[in-house]
C-alpha cells in the first residue's frame, strides 16, 4: 500500500528520500510506501514535513493525508481519469504559496465577525490571488486563508502588522508560508 | 511553528487556548478523604483490569478471524470472556462504579476504552 503526498509535473526530477512518481501524461503523483495507517499528530508531521520538502523544490498540489492506492498503478490510474481538472488545480497554484489568518476579538455575535470581514479580510483578499474563508472555531472572528505569490508574503505580512495597528480591538495572528491546502480542491 | 508566525497579535496568548491541553484529564486538586482514595484506586484498578479485557477479548477475536484456532478452542474461548465479562459486571457492582466510570479521559486522545 502506498500513500500519495503531492501531484506534481511529470517533467520534474525524481524526488528523492524514497519516494516515488507515478506517471499519467504530463503529471506525476509523488508517493511513498504507506505506514500503519493510525492518524496520530506524528502521522500527520511527517506528511507536512513531506510536503513541505516537495514544495520547496517546486510547484504542487498538495494531496489530503490519508489518500492511499493499493500500488503506484492505481495512483497513476487515479490521476489520469481526473487529469484535466488536477491540471488546471496545479496551474492555479504555480508559483503561490498560502497565508493563514486568524482573528479574535471582543464579541463573537454575527456583527462581529460580519465587521471583522470587512476590516481584515476584505482589504488582505485585495494582495491575494485568492481567498477563502473557513468556519471559525469557537471564540473566533474570522478564519481564513490567502493564496498570494511567494515573494509576496511579506507585502500580506506588513499588511496584517498595518492592520492590527489600525484595530487594536482585534488580535490577529498571521502564519505561513503553508502548502496551499485550502486551494488545492480540485 | 513559531517560525511560521508572520505576525503575532501583541497578546498571543489569546490564541494559546486553542492548542491541545492536558487541562482537565486529571483532577486539579485530589479528594484526600480516606474512603474517597480507596474509592479512587479501586476504580483505577478496575479501569486497568477492564483495558486488559478488552485487549485480549480483541486479540481473541482477531485470532478467531484469522482461523487458525479448533472449533473447541473457540468456545473455550467465548466461555472464558462471558465469565470473565461477567465476572467484571460484580466487581463493578460492589464498588458502585458503572461502565462509563471506568474510563480515563486521555484529552486531545480521547477515552482510553
Amino acid at each position: 500500500v502506498i500513500e500519495v503526498y503531492a501531484i506534481v509535473d511529470a517533467d520534474r526530477l525524481e524526488p528523492a528520500d524514497g519516494l516515488g512518481l507515478a506517471i499519467a501524461g504530463d503529471l506525476a503523483a509523488v508517493w511513498g510506501p504507506a505506514g500503519d495507517g493510525e492518524a496520530t499528530p506524528e502521522a500527520l508531521w511527517r506528511h507536512e514535513e513531506i510536503v513541505e520538502t516537495l514544495i520547496e523544490a517546486g510547484d504542487l498540489l498538495p494531496v489530503r493525508y490519508g489518500t492511499r492506492f493499493a500500488e503506484a498503478g492505481a495512483a497513476a490510474d487515479a490521476v489520469a481519469a481526473r487529469h484535466d481538472e488536477l491540471r488546471a488545480a496545479l496551474d492555479r497554484l504555480r508559483g503561490a504559496t498560502e497565508v493563514s489568518l486568524r482573528v479574535r476579538g471582543a464579541g463573537s455575535d454575527l456583527q462581529a465577525r460580519a465587521q471583522a470581514r470587512n476590516r481584515v479580510h476584505q482589504p488582505l483578499s485585495q494582495l491575494a490571488r485568492a481567498s477563502t474563508c473557513r468556519p471559525e472555531a469557537p471564540g473566533e472572528l474570522l478564519r481564513a486563508a490567502y493564496l498570494v505569490d511567494r515573494d509576496a508574503v511579506p507585502v500580506i505580512t506588513r499588511r496584517v502588522a498595518e492592520l492590527q495597528g489600525e484595530h487594536s480591538d482585534l488580535s490577529l495572528l498571521c502564519t505561513g508560508p503553508w502548502p496551499p491546502y485550502s486551494f488545492a480542491s480540485a | 511553528m513559531t517560525d511560521r508566525i508572520l505576525h503575532a497579535p501583541p497578546d498571543l496568548d489569546l490564541f494559546a487556548a486553542d492548542h491541545p491541553r492536558l487541562d482537565g484529564v486529571l483532577p486539579s486538586r485530589l479528594d484526600a478523604d480516606p474512603e474517597d482514595v480507596a474509592q479512587g484506586l479501586a476504580q483505577l484498578v478496575l479501569t486497568v483490569v477492564e483495558l486488559l479485557r478488552q485487549l485480549m477479548e480483541r486479540q481473541a477475536l482477531r485470532r478467531i478471524d484469522g482461523g487458525g484456532l479448533t472449533a473447541e478452542e473457540v468456545e473455550r474461548l467465548g466461555r472464558t470472556f462471558m465469565e470473565l465479562d461477567k465476572r467484571m459486571e460484580e466487581l463493578r457492582t460492589h464498588f458502585g462504579f458503572d461502565e462509563k466510570d471506568l474510563n480515563i479521559n486521555l484529552g486531545p486522545l480521547g477515552n482510553l476504552l
